[in-house]
């Protein structure tokens, strides 16, 4: 006999909640296995990109959910022409070699130019102020021999499930890399 | 307190409002997880026009036309491996270097042979005797007109990576560009000399090369021309190794020589004037003996996009995966290979005052 008197096939609060709790534990449980299962995987790969498929579009510096980008650009030193004029450092329509921002294709001024000896310089990155948005990829590839090109950097990328920048990709270049192995290997 | 049920009300949830938050929540999820696809959608579909940061270099693909003072008479295409280099035979025949073949065309381009070699092919040459030289990445090979291997010569010491090859009635001139060197061989391959290389005593700059794009064109003048890419020059050596002459200057301006690294690749006129290929802003390009720029054969609308869809060859230390390689027939055609669109094509000068510019 229930107490509320409202018919015999009714369930009282108290059962209600206490079958809700039974219910809601044992899918909890199930959630908290399916989450550890999923992360026991996600934590073995990571996002990483592959230069062959990006098409410079972007979206890696205005996509990801960090304030600043995870996505960086890297210089492969083993292909470096170390160019005294380099088309990922220069604007296209620079002559007279300068370091001033005039005449700096990288809008934050993130690549360095150092003299190695004549007429070669090394460039590298301050990933401080890079944002990822492949500019100098591009100009490097068009000209050159595509040193420059796109990385996410573990040491801040936060291995979103779902990456931001992955979904908005229009070469599909995000993939899951090992963990152990997270950057993309050119062949030599 | 309890209630008349027996329950706490500040832990006690109603069934109403139980279903009620529950629902609230599903449909707070729902609405981030439309959110997050209305987000993504919009991302992926956003123009690319709208790259804030792109590359531009349109204006700079644009060529006056009326520097142009050549048409297009032969446009084929070559098909097969990556191609590399190409060179025109006694008989007006077309030899490109695609993987590890030689394929042999007519010159209306019709597949007439194939010659199968070991190694990827970086250079070749056909002799006014028939005689093909073939450059691989460390040594010469050479093959008869049936295309049987004839002589395999040494492997080149040092980091060999071997990109022109040139033969005149005496010599084997080898671009070595791994090296930064050209070297003189006789036609056995024997007294190799060192060219190029750079040497204070004898006022030689020495040769930069960003990327591996080093060519030699022997001249009817005795002298041999050879890209510098990476200073932008075409200079001009005696057999003996002596700089007599250099020209060219950096920029993206018609009469320069564009990007980090160019001029590609040299061919000589019947009259000794200078045809140039350059990558990035694909261009061929006919200078005086001073250097001075004379006409454009074809400008970037000529050939493939620069950027390639498949980028495989991009991430290797094979860096060879673009621009044009040129070579100039008997009658004075330029032939043009176009190593992004993988097409052989040959530009005519036009009739006298159809060109509409200088020198027509």
């Amino acid at each position: 006999m229930n107490t509320t008197g409202s018919g015999d096939d009714h369930t009282t609060r108290r059962e209600f909640l206490r079958n809700g709790l039974r219910v809601g534990g044992l899918t909890g449980a199930g959630v908290m296995a399916g989450v550890m299962s999923h992360r026991s995987s996600a934590d073995d790969t990571v996002w990483q990109i592959d230069p062959r498929k990006c098409l410079c579009c972007s979206r890696c510096a205005t996509s990801c959910v960090l304030e600043m980008s995870a996505v960086k650009c890297v210089n492969w030193f083993p292909i470096c022409g170390y160019c005294d004029m380099c088309t990922g450092y220069f604007m296209p329509q620079v002559v007279d070699k300068g370091t001033g921002a005039d005449f700096q294709l990288c809008p934050t001024g993130a690549i360095l130019r150092k003299f190695v000896q004549d007429p070669y310089y090394e460039y590298t990155l301050d990933e401080s102020l890079c944002i990822g948005c492949s500019k100098c990829v591009d100009g490097c590839r068009v000209f050159g021999n595509g040193s420059f090109h796109l990385q996410v950097r573990h040491d801040r990328c936060l291995n979103c499930n779902e990456c931001a920048i992955a979904k908005a990709c229009p070469g599909d270049a995000f993939y899951r890399a090992p963990a152990k192995d997270p950057y993309f290997h050119f062949t030599t | 307190m309890k209630d008349t049920q027996g329950n706490d009300p500040s832990t006690s949830v109603s069934r109403r409002a139980f279903l009620g938050r529950g629902a609230l929540g599903a449909a707070g999820a729902a609405a981030v997880g439309m959110g997050a696809r209305v987000q993504a959608a919009g991302k992926a579909e956003t123009p690319a026009e709208e790259n804030p940061w792109r590359y531009d270099i349109d204006s700079l693909r644009r060529v006056d036309p009326a520097l142009i003072h050549y048409d297009r008479v032969v446009l084929f295409p070559v098909g097969g491996a990556t191609v590399r280099r190409f060179a025109l035979g006694p008989d007006g025949r077309v030899y490109v270097a695609s993987g590890k073949s030689v394929l042999v065309f007519t010159p209306e381009g019709a597949r007439a042979a194939e010659i199968a070699v070991g190694d990827l092919v970086r250079a070749i040459h056909v002799s006014r005797d028939g005689r093909v030289y073939v450059g691989l990445r460390d040594r010469v090979e050479i093959y008869d007109g049936s295309g049987r291997r004839a002589a395999r010569w040494p492997a080149h010491s040092g980091k060999p990576f071997i990109t022109g090859v040139a033969a005149t009635a005496t010599d084997v001139f080898v671009a070595d560009s791994g090296n930064r060197v050209v070297y003189r061989f006789d036609l056995d391959g024997g007294s190799p000399l060192r060219l190029g290389e750079k040497n204070a005593e004898r006022r030689v700059p020495g040769l930069v090369l960003p990327s591996p794009f080093l060519d030699v064109e022997p001249g009817a003048d005795g002298l041999l021309r050879v890209n510098n890419p990476g200073r932008h020059k075409v200079e001009l050596y005696t057999r003996g190794g002596d700089l007599e002459q250099s020209w060219g200057k950096s920029g993206v301006s018609i009469e320069a020589f564009c990007g980090c690294c160019n001029p590609v690749a040299l061919a000589l006129l019947p009259d000794g004037r200078c045809v140039t290929a350059e990558k990035g802003l694909p261009r061929v390009k006919v200078y005086d003996a001073e250097g001075r720029l004379e006409s454009v054969v074809a400008g970037p609308d000529s050939f493939a996009a620069v950027a390639s869809e498949d980028r495989e060859a991009a991430t290797t230390t094979d860096t060879v995966h673009d621009g044009l390689d040129v070579a100039v027939d008997a009658q004075g055609k330029v032939w043009v290979l176009d190593l992004v669109g993988a097409t052989v094509q040959a530009f005519q000068r036009k009739p006298a005052g159809g060109g509409g510019g200088k020198g027509a």
